[in-house]
């Protein structure tokens, strides 16, 4: 198993090595996998220096209205600029992970549906191969959560977690 | 069974931890005791196979294992005193509850609290996202938690976190969908056109990889 495994990861690399306009052989599920809900992740740079801001152009996320205004009431900062973005199944039996960057991503564990709507979470936020922080959360929709990270040039990286409606 | 300060003599000695006098007193009792000389050659035996085979330093299962293990530790201690003070209680404590000279004024006090919640039943506080717990391995690092109602978002602020270096660049991705994979432990994500994008998995200690890294 653990030479298949890591046979399988070596293609993967290879595959994506030899082009990013050939797609990469994925491993297809043939299994729909029960879930708990669907998250969008986001990771989000935030600077006071226009000239900062790295130039990326993720398109807003439209079930989250108004996100660069909420973000500022909490965050001092004028520019808040969308680096990646991910939704994801929050799968009920197995581990799900949220990575709009991989300097930043989410690893979510489900503890199944909250009293009064929302869902159970064990989150885990990771910086490469070390966990930030762990949090039993309770994630409800229309309330996003708002993770202040690490500091990065003159701002901060910000990730944002919410439960969509679907 | 042994008593044991015999356990404890017998694991100093498989170990070489003894002095030479104590060596000697414990080895002069294999002429008398054959069953206690048996065990400890044997035993020593196996503790020179295992040392023979198994790696002289090992890596830890995952970055933060030893404070996962404080952790659950500490948990463990703490559910323990829970259980033994309920253990404790009974009937007669209960009574002794209701002797107390506040008993009266406490529960006239929750009678009221059960009383307005129950007038006005809380139609904010379920609406929210809420961090019931939270803990950072790195002590430096300190975890925040609070609804900031003028942005109706839950906050989880991580103050104390190193820099990202500023020369580092940091790219985002876009997943739309991912595929779990059970019996490979992985999970593999796809962007907006279907295109797979990465790859999580995990190695033999349980560590994840991205890949293409």
């Amino acid at each position: 198993m653990k030479a298949f495994l890591s046979a399988l990861t070596l293609s993967f690399c290879v595959a994506s090595a030899f082009g990013q306009e050939q797609a990469a052989q994925p491993v297809v599920s043939s299994v729909k996998h029960a879930t708990d809900g669907h998250v969008w992740g986001a990771l989000i740079f935030a600077t006071n220096q226009a000239d900062q801001l790295t130039g990326a152009k993720e398109p807003e996320y439209s079930d989250l209205p108004r996100l660069h205004e909420r973000l500022a009431r909490v965050f001092p900062f004028k520019h808040f600029e969308i680096l990646g973005q991910h939704r994801q199944d929050i799968f009920r039996e197995y581990e799900s992970w949220v990575v709009p960057s991989r300097e930043l991503f989410m690893k979510i564990d489900s503890k199944g549906p909250a009293d009064k709507g929302g869902v159970n979470l064990h989150l885990q936020v990771w910086r490469e191969h070390q966990v930030l922080v762990k949090s039993d959360a309770v994630l409800r929709k229309d309330s996003p959560l708002f993770i202040g990270g690490p500091p990065w040039k003159d701002g901060r990286l910000i990730f944002v977690l919410f439960l969509e409606r679907k | 069974m042994k008593h044991p300060s015999e356990e404890h003599d017998l694991v100093r000695w498989i170990d070489g931890e003894m002095n030479e006098a104590e060596r000697a007193t414990f080895e002069e009792r294999f002429k008398h005791e054959p069953a206690l000389a048996t065990e400890a050659r044997t035993m020593r035996a196996m503790s020179a196979s295992l040392r023979a085979h198994l790696p002289a330093e090992m890596r830890v299962p995952h970055a933060d294992y030893f404070n996962t293990q404080i952790e659950v530790r500490i948990t463990q201690i703490a559910l323990d005193e829970a259980r033994a003070k309920q253990g404790g209680t009974g009937w007669s404590a209960a009574l002794q509850w209701l002797r107390q000279p506040w008993f009266a004024l406490a529960g006239t006090a929750a009678l009221a609290v059960v009383g307005f919640v129950l007038l006005y039943p809380d139609t904010n506080g379920a609406s929210e996202s809420v961090i019931l717990s939270s803990f950072a391995p790195n002590t430096h690092v300190q975890a925040r938690t609070y609804h900031d109602s003028g942005a109706e978002a839950t906050v989880l602020m991580l103050d104390g976190l190193d820099a990202v270096p500023a020369e580092r660049k940091v790219s985002g991705i876009n997943i739309q969908r991912s595929e779990v994979e059970p019996e490979l432990a992985s999970t593999t994500m796809f962007n907006g056109q279907g295109t797979a994008v990465l790859m999580i998995s995990r190695d033999a200690l349980g560590n994840h990889l991205i890949s293409p890294h």
